[in-house]
């Protein structure tokens, strides 16, 4: 019994906080974990959620403050915020983090579909949740949220 | 076979074998005359059709091939060089043309190729039934071969020497595998003989298969014609051999009858260095375009373009780690680390121009195409035109290069079919006959200036505006208010066109608005300036590079900024009290002329900047045309090389926004495009 559990398919999460609400990513699609402790420039016209543009290593990279993304109010970045790179498609994006909690092994049965509004966020920029004892962790589909064409016509469609 | 990875180096090969065939069939309708274009053709249209039959591409195959029927038969004069010819191997490069497009497209299947081929099977069949007969009555005429001077010379030195002059005319069997080994056996055979004079096709061509299975051979030999003949029939695979012995009056006065214009083409040759007997011996690659082909050619090496790519990223790199180094230094203050650096600077500084320089790419590649669209445009619209190309030489990165020619093909497509006139108006009008475009390129400081000018009927400021004003573009009063100049700039607006009809020629789809983008996001610019009854002449002015640019620094808020200087016009220091406000614009005088000036901060919307509080202040000039506009910032820094880095796709284009530029410690700066503002 217990081999097959072991031999359950798994996968592994980086497992963030937006405020006190844990959010979750792909580590296949995480490059790295960064400080944001150098000089960040901001980008005039850019999308509202995007801080500005860091160099990492020779290499430009947006910044996107995921809680402006997904229009949460909280309170400002306290000591413990991170930058999380991950890598969409081609492009490399930095998502501005409350807090780096841990990477996590779930189980893909663990995974279910989201419901059409978690934790403040619309269910189209969501991949699923993950129910783990009594934790409850948001997937996010990044091919979505951070995308700036969806969040325009997003935001488009929600003022017409 | 997987040729994938062959396909780069098939396309280039084939890009580079289409110019040649546009240069030479475009040479050859002036010069038919001329045998050697012909063998340049031949030859490039051969090489294409064995590199597209390699690669598996068989409709380039079949045109190439049905193609080099008919330059054969041409080439050994069987049939004459014609208007309708010319124009059909035009058309047929068309095709290959747009094959070749097809396959980088990989919808090389939709093309058609079926009118083409027949049409070229037309002549090549209706001249060997025409030729056959007449053959075999008339053998001289199949067995002629022309000298040229020295070759003339040799033989009739030869001869006196108790030689005889034989024409060979060899078939080989159809089903023969090793043709270009049979040859060379031949070859050697008749060498052992006698002196062999001259062979169609060459010895390389023979030597390299290029030829359906005869050839004939011009040979000085003291043997009879008896025991020459057999010993030729002795190598496997001969099918046949036609022989005949010339006398040396012969080759004198066969040419006066029947080509006399041949006389004067030998006897000019003299003067050219490269005789025939020069050529033969080269290989086919140096001498494919014998028209082209300058004094000095050095060997060469094919490099993948995104090798060079790699190569200028990471000398950016290092120009940023110099200027690290430097800010480092310039703290420490060590004069030993100085000079080290100093050394650095110098050799970062070399390294980046010689890499620069190995992206340079002349611009002759881009104006190569002109000729042969001058000549269809002026065909299309019954008009007159000359082109007239000037410094053909100028260099210009590889990139820009690749994406200029789309925009010039539109600029000269405007010039002929709305600048030139018919031939009977400019008659009128007191003009030659003969419309030009003249097209210049030339380096100054970092840009390189490509001209298009035409002295057709220029644009009529009025025109355009009316036409604009009915098309909705711009209201009437507006209208009254703009200069000639900048009604004239109306074309460049999206959708504008001022042709009354939309003619084959230009109006494909794109308008001068495309024209205008392509430049912009080249980093260029473009304007025009036109004198009715005169002509018009665009300017184009681009970046000589796309990977390295001078910039002015400026400080604005929190943030430093990098402007392009080629963008920027002047920079001028203002007083608060010589700033005016009118029409609620703040205006200050520059040398008697009034410029508005923009605050940068509310051009790009941002908080922070501490310029409004100052009263020195230090203003940014742009101009577009004749018009300024100043920018006012919060300092000016200083001037500097920077490497252009892209914002990368998540942000995309941010308008006023060109990308960014890593600084020497480590802070992104972002690189303004501000031309839109002027």
């Amino acid at each position: 019994m217990k081999k097959e559990e072991v031999r359950e398919e798994t996968t592994q999460l980086v497992v963030f906080k937006l405020g006190e609400e844990e959010f979750g990513v792909n580590i296949l699609q995480v490059r790295e974990i960064e400080k944001l402790d150098q000089g960040l420039t901001r980008v005039p016209k850019a999308p509202h959620f995007v801080e500005g543009v860091i160099n990492l290593r020779g290499e430009i990279i947006p910044i996107v403050d995921l809680r402006k993304r997904f229009g949460l109010t909280l309170p400002p970045l306290g000591l413990d915020s991170r930058v999380i790179i991950v890598e969409v498609g081609e492009e490399a994006v930095g998502m501005l983090v409350d807090a780096v909690v841990e990477v996590l092994r779930v189980p893909v049965s663990a995974i279910e579909s989201a419901p059409s509004i978690t934790k403040g966020v619309n269910s189209y920029y969501l991949a699923g949740v993950a129910k783990i004892e009594e934790r409850l962790i948001v997937l996010l589909n990044l091919e979505r949220a951070l995308s700036p064409e969806e969040a325009e016509e997003l935001s488009k469609a929600e003022l017409g | 076979m997987d040729t994938s990875q062959y396909l780069n180096v098939f396309m280039d090969e084939c890009q580079e074998h289409l110019q040649i065939l546009n240069q030479s069939l475009l040479d050859l309708e002036k010069d038919p005359e001329n045998i050697d274009i012909l063998h340049a053709i031949f030859r490039s249209a051969h090489t294409l059709k064995g590199a597209s039959a390699t690669m598996g591409f068989n409709k380039m195959a079949n045109v190439t091939h049905a193609m080099e029927d008919v330059l054969g038969l041409l080439r050994k004069q069987e049939l004459q060089i014609d208007p309708e010819i010319i124009n059909l191997l035009f058309d047929a490069l068309d095709l290959l043309e747009a094959l070749a497009k097809g396959i980088t497209e990989g919808r090389e299947e939709d093309i058609e190729v079926a009118g083409i081929l027949q049409r070229l099977k037309k002549y090549s069949q209706q001249s060997e039934e025409e030729v056959t007969p007449a053959d075999s009555n008339d053998r001289r005429k199949k067995l002629q071969l022309r000298y040229t001077t020295e070759e003339k010379e040799n033989i009739f030195k030869l001869l006196e020497s108790g030689s005889f002059l034989y024409h060979l005319d060899i078939q080989l069997k159809k089903d023969c595998l090793l043709k270009g080994a049979r040859a060379f056996m031949i070859l050697r055979e008749l060498e052992s003989v006698g002196t062999i004079i001259r062979t169609i096709p060459t010895a390389k061509e023979l030597e390299d298969e290029q030829f359906d299975l005869e050839f004939i051979i011009g040979l000085c030999s003291k043997e009879p014609i008896e025991k020459i003949v057999k010993l030729v029939k002795r190598v496997t695979d001969v099918q046949e051999v036609k022989s005949e012995s010339v006398k040396a009056e012969e080759i004198l006065i066969e040419r006066r009858e029947s080509k006399p214009q041949y006389v004067e083409t030998a006897a000019a040759k003299i003067e050219t260095p490269d005789s025939a007997e020069q050529k033969k011996d080269e290989p086919a690659k140096k001498s494919s375009s014998p028209v082209h082909t300058g004094p000095n050619i050095y060997p060469t090496v094919r490099v993948d373009i995104r090798k060079l790519d790699t190569l200028m990223n990471l000398i950016a790199e290092l120009v940023i780690n110099r200027s690290q180094i430097e800010q480092l230094s310039s703290e420490i203050r060590d004069q030993r680390l100085e000079e080290t650096v100093e050394h650095l600077n110098r050799l970062t500084i070399d390294l980046r121009d010689q890499v620069l320089k190995t992206r340079m790419v002349s611009i002759d590649q881009v104006f190569s195409r002109f000729p042969r669209l001058i000549r269809d445009l002026a065909k299309g619209t019954q008009k007159e035109v000359e082109l007239r190309l000037s410094g053909v030489d100028t260099e210009l990165d590889r990139t820009v290069i690749d994406e200029i020619g789309d925009p010039l093909v539109h600029i000269i497509r405007n010039c002929v079919d709305h600048g030139i006139e018919k031939p009977e108006e400019r008659e009128a009008a007191g003009k030659p006959r003969t419309g030009v475009v003249a097209l210049d390129a030339y380096q100054t400081g970092n840009s390189v200036i490509i001209t298009v000018a035409d002295d057709g009927k220029g644009m009529d400021p009025e025109k355009i505006g009316a036409s604009a004003v009915e098309k909705g573009f711009i209201t009437k009063d507006a209208l009254n208010d703009l200069s000639d100049q900048e009604k004239i700039n109306l074309i460049f607006l999206p959708g504008f066109s001022t042709a009354k009809e939309v003619s084959d020629v230009s109006g494909r789809g794109v308008g001068m608005d495309a024209v205008k983008n392509k430049i912009s996001a080249l980093g260029g610019v473009v304007s025009i300036s036109s004198v009715p009854g005169e002509g018009t002449k665009f300017t184009i002015q681009l970046p000589l590079t796309l990977a390295i640019i001078q910039t002015l620094m400026i400080q604005l808020g929190e943030e430093v900024y990098a402007i392009p200087t080629s963008f920027v016009d002047q920079t001028i220091s203002v007083s608060r009290k010589d700033i005016k406000i009118l029409r609620h614009q703040e205006v200050t005088l520059l040398r008697g002329e009034v410029i508005p000036l923009l605050r940068l901060q509310d051009y790009l919307g941002i908080q922070g900047a501490k310029n409004s509080d100052l009263d020195e202040l230090d203003v940014v000039v742009f101009k577009s045309g004749e018009k300024r506009v100043g920018c006012v910032v919060d300092s000016l820094l200083r001037q500097q090389d920077v490497v252009i880095k892209s914002l990368g796709g998540f942000l995309g284009d941010i308008p006023g926004i060109a990308g960014a530029t890593i600084l020497g410690d480590g802070r992104v700066a972002l690189i303004l495009d501000l031309r839109d503002v002027a």
